[in-house]
């Protein structure tokens, strides 16, 4: 998170001080730009982050483990992708949960279906956000595109690994 | 955006009204707080990453994002947004700001498409928690299997989505408080 801070940080301040320099206002119009986005979107990204928190809490990752048990082939390739979008947050809260399901002894199809939805797909939390900051437009017309590539992605990886 | 309010406030309070059923009310407290705590942690990314998405709508010229990214950029505007979408660090909050950003400036739908799904599949920063927790082999196997999928998609979106991209454009417009930029020169 620190390194994430630190690399956007950088970019700012890298951008702001160019504009800056071009000596036209133009880091005031960037910094309008970038106040008005924050005031406009502030309500929607609080309800969001609300949501985020209680998908934390209200579906437990046990839950989620129990799913993916023994299942293989396509019945498990497609639970994967369900277990995908359900897993809240980034990857330091995703990845023990899958590493969980896979050590559990969850095949590699359903696993990697699940990653791969989890990125894709996207999880619920992350198409909230997506919804917030960029429009439903965008989310309907990604998640149009994508639909197919999770299930395979899994069943490529049941049948060739 | 109104009704986005509406929707996400309603799944919130199901989703509360549902942890209470299962778990007792002290669930809300919880929530509230995985929440509030998630907020306060996202917002100095958040604000960085907005600063970075302004800066951008300013000082990249319209003719530049066009060359990268637009309409005329091609394949090396696919390979451009997948090469930044590997490498920005950071969470949706940080990546949805740049790509509204991009595409307000000029740059086509696909090109943006590949720069979100990038992010989502070959961001470098996840790669070594994914290495460490899932192995080696499984890590190799996920990213070699879906290393394609960004441009593949992208190019599809160029090709057959094209038109859409304006009713994006002016939705975005519209959530950033109708400070219609393209990009200055």
């Amino acid at each position: 998170m620190t390194f994430a801070f630190t690399i956007l940080a950088v970019l700012a301040s890298g951008a702001s001080i160019f504009a800056y320099t071009k000596g036209d206002g133009s880091h005031v119009r960037g910094f309008r730009i970038a106040g008005s986005t924050f005031v406009n979107m502030l309500p929607l990204l609080f309800m969001a982050f609300l949501l985020a928190g209680f998908m934390q809490v209200v579906i437990p990752p046990e839950l989620i483990r129990s799913w993916l048990g023994g299942e293989a082939g396509l019945r498990g390739v497609l639970i994967g992708c369900l277990v995908g979008i359900l897993i809240p947050g980034g990857p330091y809260i995703a990845f023990p949960i899958i590493a969980s399901i896979y050590n559990a002894g969850a095949g590699l199809g359903p696993v990697i279906a699940c990653i791969t939805a989890w990125a894709m797909w996207g999880s619920v939390t992350k198409i909230v956000f997506e919804i917030t900051l960029i429009g439903y437009w965008f989310t309907v017309l990604r998640l149009c595109l994508v639909l197919l590539f999770p299930p395979f992605a899994g069943m490529i990886a049941a049948v060739f690994f | 955006m109104r009704n986005t309010f509406i929707a996400m406030s309603l799944a919130t309070i199901i989703l509360a009204l549902t942890g209470v059923a299962a778990y007792g009310p002290e669930i809300l407290i919880k929530g509230l707080t995985a929440g509030g705590k998630m907020f306060l942690e996202m917002v100095p990314l958040m604000i960085a990453a907005l600063v970075f998405a302004g800066m951008i709508q300013v000082l990249v010229s319209g003719e530049t994002i066009n060359k990268w990214m637009g309409r005329d950029s091609g394949i090396k505007g696919l390979l451009f947004g997948g090469v930044a979408g590997a490498l920005i660090p950071g969470g949706p909050y940080v990546y949805y700001p740049i790509a509204a950003s991009f595409l307000l400036s000029g740059a086509e739908i696909g090109t943006v498409m590949t720069f979100v799904l990038a992010k989502n599949l070959w961001t470098l920063t996840r790669l070594p928690v994914e290495f460490a927790l899932l192995g080696p082999y499984l890590t190799l196997v996920r990213f070699g299997i879906t290393l394609l999928f960004p441009i593949l998609i992208g190019l599809f979106a160029n090709l057959f989505f094209s038109g859409y991209a304006d009713r994006v454009r002016n939705q975005i417009a519209g959530m950033q408080g109708k400070v219609k930029t393209k990009g200055s020169g």
